[in-house]
């Protein structure tokens, strides 16, 4: 299994204490970002890029602490639709939906508790996800040339309409406008100054993160002085966390639908974290049935756009990676992060720059723990609260038995197989010539 | 007439279209002679899209969408030439000073009281610059404040 064999490396470089402590760091910030009714993970990337270039961090890096950041910006997304109805972005407000009524039925800490337990699940399966597929399309994409490209682009500008909504024609209007201010500076092939108009500042071009960072930072302004209002809201309190572990197991299915659907419909060009909490939650309530109490608190309702959200995010790097195409709006500010690292995303990236790939994608995956941390505190103190001190309850149960082995697997196998794999890919890389 | 904003914006993206169009005729013959693909070939197609774009918006526009009005449309003007004051300001008076008005007024618009915004943006603005300049050695215009 080489993917595997580059998981590891991968977690080789993520693993670093610098790269470790960046990635905690971003998950925190993004936490933060995401928090904030209307800032969501793609104002939060695109405010902190700035941050990356002038700390002259590494790519890997630099894109490890832009992951992390994205991360915890769909998790932090959460806490403001279930405490004050006001979702932090566009994929929360199916959260929302059955949040809002249990914070009011006072079981909020309830449902933050299992919303990140279900953020965790989603994004887990969408990073597997991510693992399987990138890969087996990256290979396949190898193939592409120019043609194939263009068309590809081609096909993305196409269904940004997905992302945009109404009009399609405004999208295209929008799209081509787009592409007009990246033709400004001297043309790469011939060096024919286009659109300078004699000024020397515009030799170079219009940077692309200058552009992204102004469009998102001012409409946000702009949409939030206009739809800025000034009344206050209930004050909700916490309440005591009464989530049972049997309730968490409970919801275990949903939680596989929701980040298998979210992961589906993130790597869907265009279509992104919103569908895929979209449909998870719709699925869910199908599912379910007359069963369920949808809309007035079902915990069901706010486990599944939780994981279908996350396992989206995991979902739009796909396309990102491979194909240089971005899945959604967060993941094309990632895009621009990288073409300004000098790292063509696409295919090749997955030979040429392999360490930086991996790494990300490790690095989603401890993010993801990273967030996870209070909330596995807070389960521990429970789960000894419910068995009156008695430690073998964390083992006790088959299903706990099974994550514990993974668990310890997970962690031992980097140390273990890492060094030796390490070699054998040196090796590997001696033996075939580089093409390029 | 319904859909007026967006037959007025047609109309303008038309001329933005034809102007781009045009300009992108005038370049030189780029060194080596003509190719198929030259400097001008890309914008050229980009043109058109935007001049089909813009004349069916004119031709089908959306019914309007409601204008902001009074009050939330005045705030919206004052956001805006906050930006570009900002823009202008940055270099004459340093950054400092720049940023404190900028973030105080639009902190302020945004529903804070005066005194906490200006505080605010004075704090925000300390803190970034020494940040950029002593922590990143990224110099920002320091204007008005200079230590000769």
């Amino acid at each position: 299994m080489e993917t595997i064999g580059y998981l590891m490396e991968g977690f080789a470089v993520a693993l670093t204490l610098n790269n470790l402590m960046y990635a905690l760091f971003g998950a925190f910030v993004g936490t933060l970002i995401g928090c904030l009714p209307g800032l969501g993970p793609a104002n939060g990337v695109a405010i902190l890029i700035p941050l990356a270039f002038t700390l002259g961090l590494p790519p890997e890096t630099a894109m490890i602490l832009l992951t992390s950041v994205y991360a915890g910006a769909m998790y932090g997304g959460r806490i403001s639709s279930i405490l004050l109805n006001i979702p932090g972005d566009e994929p929360a407000m199916m959260t929302c939906l059955d949040g809002y009524p249990m914070a009011r039925n006072g079981r909020a800490a309830d449902a933050l508790a299992i919303s990140a337990v279900a953020s965790f699940a989603g994004g887990l399966i969408g990073t597997i996800g991510l693992i399987l597929l990138a890969p087996v399309l990256a290979r396949f994409a190898l193939s592409f040339g120019p043609a194939e490209y263009f068309a590809l682009f081609l096909l993305a500008f196409a269904t940004l309409g997905g992302i945009t909504g109404k009009n399609p024609m405004k999208t295209v209007i929008a799209a081509a406008l787009g592409i007009m201010i990246s033709t400004v500076g001297i043309d790469i092939s011939t060096g024919t100054q286009r659109y300078t108009f004699g000024v020397l500042e515009l030799y170079e071009g219009i940077d692309f993160i200058l552009a992204i960072v102004g469009l998102f930072a001012i409409s946000e302004l702009l949409f939030f002085v206009e739809h800025r209002m000034g009344s206050g809201r209930d004050k909700m309190s916490v309440g005591k966390l009464s989530l049972s572990f049997k309730e968490i197991v409970s919801t275990i299915p949903t939680q596989i639908r929701g980040g298998v659907l979210g992961f589906i419909s993130g790597v869907l060009p265009g279509a992104g974290a919103s569908l895929g909490s979209f449909i998870s939650y719709t699925l869910e309530k199908q599912v379910i049935g007359k069963k369920g109490k949808f809309g007035e608190g079902d915990i069901r309702g706010v486990v599944a756009p939780e994981a279908g959200n996350n396992g989206a995010s995991s979902g739009a790097l796909v396309p990102m990676l491979t194909l240089g195409v971005p899945g959604s709006g967060t993941t094309a500010v990632l895009l621009a992060m990288l073409i300004s690292l000098n790292i063509t995303p696409g295919p090749l990236m997955f030979t040429q720059n392999a360490d930086i790939v991996w790494g990300v994608i490790a690095a989603l995956l401890i993010g993801n723990l990273l967030l996870l941390g209070p909330e596995m505190e807070k389960n521990l103190a429970h789960a000894m609260v419910l068995s009156d001190g008695e430690w073998s309850i964390l083992w006790g149960s088959p299903l706990a038995m099974g994550l514990w082995i993974f668990a310890s697997l997970g962690l031992a196998l980097p140390y273990l197989v890492g060094p030796i794999l390490r070699r054998r890919m040196r090796a590997a890389i001696k033996e075939t010539p580089v093409s390029d | 007439m319904t859909g007026l904003g967006d037959r007025i914006l047609g109309l303008g993206l038309l001329v933005l279209a034809v102007a781009y169009g045009w300009v992108a005729q005038q370049w030189p013959e780029p060194f080596g002679g003509a190719e198929t693909v030259g400097p001008e070939t890309f914008p050229t197609i980009l043109s058109v899209v935007l001049v089909v774009g813009s004349l069916y918006l004119m031709v089908k526009p959306d019914p309007d969408a409601q204008w902001p009005v009074g009050k939330s449309a005045l705030e919206l003007v004052v956001s805006l030439v906050v930006l570009v004051a900002y823009a202008l300001l940055l270099e004459p008076l340093g950054f400092v000073i720049a940023t404190t008005m900028a973030v105080g007024t639009l902190s302020w618009r945004m529903g804070a009281n005066p005194k906490p915004a200006f505080m605010t943006g004075l704090l925000s603005a300390i803190v970034v610059f020494v940040l950029f300049n002593y922590g990143l050695s990224l110099s920002l215009p320091a204007g008005l404040l200079e230590v000769q």
